[in-house]
């Protein structure tokens, strides 16, 4: 994946791992330009910014230092940086959701506070600057599977969320491409400073990203080399990669990408224009020209053309809809040769023409609710189905307790095999209903769900209900598996009262 | 020894303990989430499992080991006899302390091709735990050390150091891997000052309990969620007067339903003359339904219940046997001497001599309050 969990220290700490970086023209404003990182792959409804790590994105100026196999692209001072901070959470009134607030310090030192997950971000005064910073749909696509060959797949990030932080600026005013248009930017997450830092030296990087897949794919190919580079590249100083360890790194891009070459038997790469691509990669920054169009095809392309020896034609960069996997993969695998198209080129969501552009984010909680009405007594119907761990529901097999009171637990085998195990929340007699949480078994995530007697006339009504995050397969089948459940243990009870 | 404040977060920020279980529930529910869309693919089960291990750990969440049971099936069940689901159903064995159950199926993995240093690295954690063959486990986590640095083998090493009770050693690995942390997550850093706690305030043979207190607190300072931290400080305060304080440092963890925390808020409510018997009958429940579901993972902790203020030595002693049997490391053959003596049974003289024969050799054993009971027989036969 583009830079999503690419090391072990990332994987301590998920809330620092960088998945993405993005530089774009505003669809908003043709005027503005967009820079924006993502982190925490995978990250769940929840997920929060750490407030222990400073999100940093970093744009340098740039230029085109060589062509053809002696491609070369110098970057120059001062760096133009957009650093993020975090607060530790604020317990809002009871029953609402805390709140997390940040600060942005801008190139020029001023500062623009935001509340994370605000969709209307914070801006300056004068409308010069903009921030954003929350949860949103994962744009990234994967759409291939790589062991045993090449094959296409569903995006293996469907429904995925990340933390997104995007910010917006006059492109004139803090870039001045009067000076020059070509630009070169990275994003980094580095543990805040101290100010008597028991450690005695500088914090070291966690994560730092230029172009997609660096470390997962180039760095950490298995076909071209056992160890993983990862952690020591993360550490790595961005726009200065220490010389000591640059022939190790520049050789394990070569073997790499060499590998990726074959991937598909035929060789495309002539051993020269190889080592000038791996060449071009150990610089790693994502390239954007502000005078040209930026489109969702046109990333890579400024590095690709330049390599070529030709004039690049577009700004490069990357949109939040670009397919840059699948550019990357044909750029690599048969040297632009014939596109690679894998399973899809859409994200689970498409990105939005208005700030901050990321789609917002995959968290829609779903709700059952199945009821019958029956002829008997609450009571004597209570007395059959109350019982947490009772034997009367006609797709159930067998079920099993373990333990007593709150907390225990039902293991249940379904007549065509599959176990659900649920947890016992709440049981109030009087009012004859219960509570449970799903612990397995149900293809959803915070799955609660109620089972419920009440009077109805001289009889009673039966009301069972559940929500959750559909996992999986989907939406749709998740909450048909749960209604045919409720349906038909509903509909077996009209037999017996 | 360097004093717990040369930790304070002035010199050593890590990310707000809040936020840091936040985030772990919210990644491991999306985990899960992704292993319903996938069971079998690669990376998935692996994260859950150490997910689950972290909330078990470190936010006292006992269905975490429900689910790890779980998982494990459903694996088996989408994915059979493949080398990564011998080494997960592994994992997860080793981690109910189903350690027999672990080796087989390590020993499958290795025959289907699993690479060899997640063997061995799982292998030398269940060699720890069981106290089987401790040189050379010794001289592997000392390699481990060296080559890595990883808090995670500092950690092992100074565990196992406190076991031989080489108490200034593990102290001095401890706080290196303090010094040496250079991430962000506070679980490594709660889970150090965890085990400096417990060094200093259970192992050693005059516990400091101020210092013990000190560390817990430093723990629990990085992570409030960590019940465990809460259990142990809380009996410090306890066993000094402040009841109190003990009180209100178990009263977050109780929502977490671990039967220890109903125990010991049970014994502080006796102590300043409340009804403790709701607190009694949880703990009691709890532990019962916990050793019917992970027998194995609860038997050390049952017996200390059953022990202390639970009043059944007959059970606390047949815990205690099943620990030992399972994992016959000299602290548990301390445990389940202990409760021999205490119920009057006659397995205490054969746990004596089995001891012996197992640790005799060791300077662990010479600390230990077995070889106190057996020079005292001794001096006996020869008077």
């Amino acid at each position: 994946m583009s830079d999503h969990i690419d090391g072990p220290r990332q994987i301590g700490d998920p809330s620092s791992d960088l998945t993405d970086l993005f530089a774009f023209t505003s669809p908003e404003n043709p005027a503005h330009t967009v820079v924006a990182a993502n982190v925490f792959p995978t990250c769940g409804a929840d997920a929060i910014f750490s407030n222990a790590i400073d999100h940093s994105i970093v744009v340098r100026r740039a230029k085109v230092a060589g062509v053809g196999d002696a491609t070369k692209f110098e970057t120059s001072d001062p760096e133009i940086r957009f650093t993020c901070r975090f607060d530790a959470l604020e317990r809002g009134p009871a029953g609402q959701k805390p709140i997390q607030r940040g600060t942005c310090t801008l190139p020029d030192g001023q500062t623009l506070q935001f509340i994370t997950n605000d969709q209307k971000g914070a801006a300056t005064p004068d409308g010069a600057f903009r921030v954003f910073a929350g949860m949103r749909s994962d744009p990234f696509i994967l759409a291939w599977l790589f062991g045993g060959g090449m094959r296409k797949f569903q995006n293996l990030l469907f429904n995925d969320n990340v933390l997104c932080i995007a910010i917006e600026f006059d492109t004139r005013r803090v870039l001045d491409p009067g000076k020059g248009s070509l630009f070169a930017v990275i994003a980094e997450t580095v543990p805040r400073p101290r100010a008597a830092a028991f450690v005695g030296h500088e914090p070291p990087r966690l994560d730092w990203v230029g172009r997609p897949e660096q470390t997962n794919m180039r760095l950490n190919n298995e076909g071209a080399g056992v160890d993983d580079l990862r952690d020591l590249w993360n550490q790595q100083t961005p726009f200065g990669i220490d010389e000591k360890v640059r022939p190790l790194f520049l050789q394990r891009l070569k073997d790499s990408l060499a590998n990726w070459d074959m991937r598909d038997g035929k060789q495309d790469w002539t051993p020269s224009a190889l080592a000038a691509n791996a060449n071009m990669f150990l610089d790693d920054f994502m390239l954007f020209d502000v005078a040209k169009p930026i489109t969702d095809t046109s990333h890579l392309e400024i590095e690709k053309s330049t390599l070529n020896g030709q004039p690049y034609q577009t700004g490069g960069g990357r949109t939040v809809d670009a397919d840059v996997i699948d550019v990357l993969l044909t750029w690599m695998v048969n040297h632009d040769r014939e596109f690679l198209e894998g399973g899809t080129t859409k994200a689970t969501k498409p990105g939005m023409r208005n700030f901050p552009y990321f789609a917002e984010p995959n968290t829609d909680l779903q709700s059952v609710a199945e009821s019958v009405e029956l002829g008997a007594a609450p009571e004597r119907v209570w007395e059959l189905i109350g019982q947490f761990g009772g034997s009367w529901h006609p797709l159930i097999a067998n079920i099993k307790l373990i333990g007593a009171g709150i907390g225990q637990l039902r293991v249940i085998e379904t007549i065509d095999g599959k176990q659900i195990v649920e947890r016992l929340d709440a049981l109030d007699n009087s009012a004859r209903s219960y509570r449970y949480t799903n612990i397995g078994g149900i293809p959803a995530s915070d799955y609660t769900g109620v089972l419920e007697v009440k009077p109805k006339g001289v009889g009673s009504s039966v009301e069972w209900r559940s929500q959750f995050l559909p996992n999986g397969p989907g939406t749709l089948i998740t909450k048909t598996i749960v209604a045919t459940l409720f349906k038909t243990g509903l509909e077996s009870l009209k037999s017996r009262f | 020894m360097l004093e717990a404040a040369e930790f304070d977060d002035t010199y050593f920020q890590t990310t707000d303990g809040d936020i840091a279980v936040i985030n772990l529930e919210s990644a491991r529910r999306r985990s899960w989430s992704r292993f319903y869309q996938d069971p079998v693919r690669e990376g998935i089960a692996e994260t859950i499992v150490e997910q689950e291990q972290l909330a078990a750990q470190f936010v006292g969440d006992l269905m975490a080991l429900d689910r790890l049971e779980f998982l494990a099936k459903q694996l088996s069940q989408a994915n059979f006899a493949s080398k990564r689901t011998a080494l997960i159903e592994a994992r997860v064995a080793s981690t109910m302390h189903r350690f027999a159950e672990a080796r087989r199926h390590l020993e499958l993995a290795e025959i289907s091709g699993a690479s060899e240093a997640d063997v061995s690295r799982l292998r030398l954690s269940i060699d720890q735990a069981c106290g089987a063959d401790l040189d050379r486990v010794l001289a592997e986590r000392r390699k481990a050390v060296a080559k890595s640095g990883a808090i995670e083998d500092q950690v092992a090493l100074g565990g196992l150091l406190a076991d031989l009770r080489e108490f200034g050693d593990a102290d001095r690995i401890y706080k290196q891997a303090l010094r040496n942390y250079s991430d962000v997550s506070p679980f490594p850093v709660a889970w150090v000052c965890f085990q400096l706690g417990m060094l200093w305030g259970e192992l050693v043979l005059e516990p400091e309990v101020t210092c013990a207190a000190e560390w817990y607190e430093k723990a629990l300072e990085r992570l409030p969620s960590y019940a465990k931290a809460r259990v142990h400080l809380a009996e410090i305060y306890l066993s000094c007067g402040r009841a109190e304080d003990a009180e209100s440092v178990l009263i977050p963890a109780l929502s977490g339903g671990d039967p220890e925390v109903h125990w010991r808020l049970a014994d502080i409510m006796a102590v300043q003359g409340k009804d403790a018997d709701a607190q009694m009958q949880a703990a009691r429940s709890g532990y019962e339904s916990v050793l019917e579901r992970h027998p194995l993972a609860f038997a050390d902790h049952g017996a200390e219940f059953y022990a202390g203020s639970g009043g059944d030595c007959r059970r606390a002693l047949e815990l205690a046997l099943v620990n030992v049997a399972n994992r016959p490391t000299l602290r548990a053959f301390e445990q389940a001497h202990e409760m021999a003596v205490a119920a009057g049974d006659a397995r205490a003289s054969e746990l004596l001599i089995e001891a012996t024969e197992r640790w005799g050799g060791s300077v662990g054993f010479r600390l230990s309050s077995l070889a106190k009971c057996q020079l005292e027989k001794w001096e006996e036969a020869i008077a």
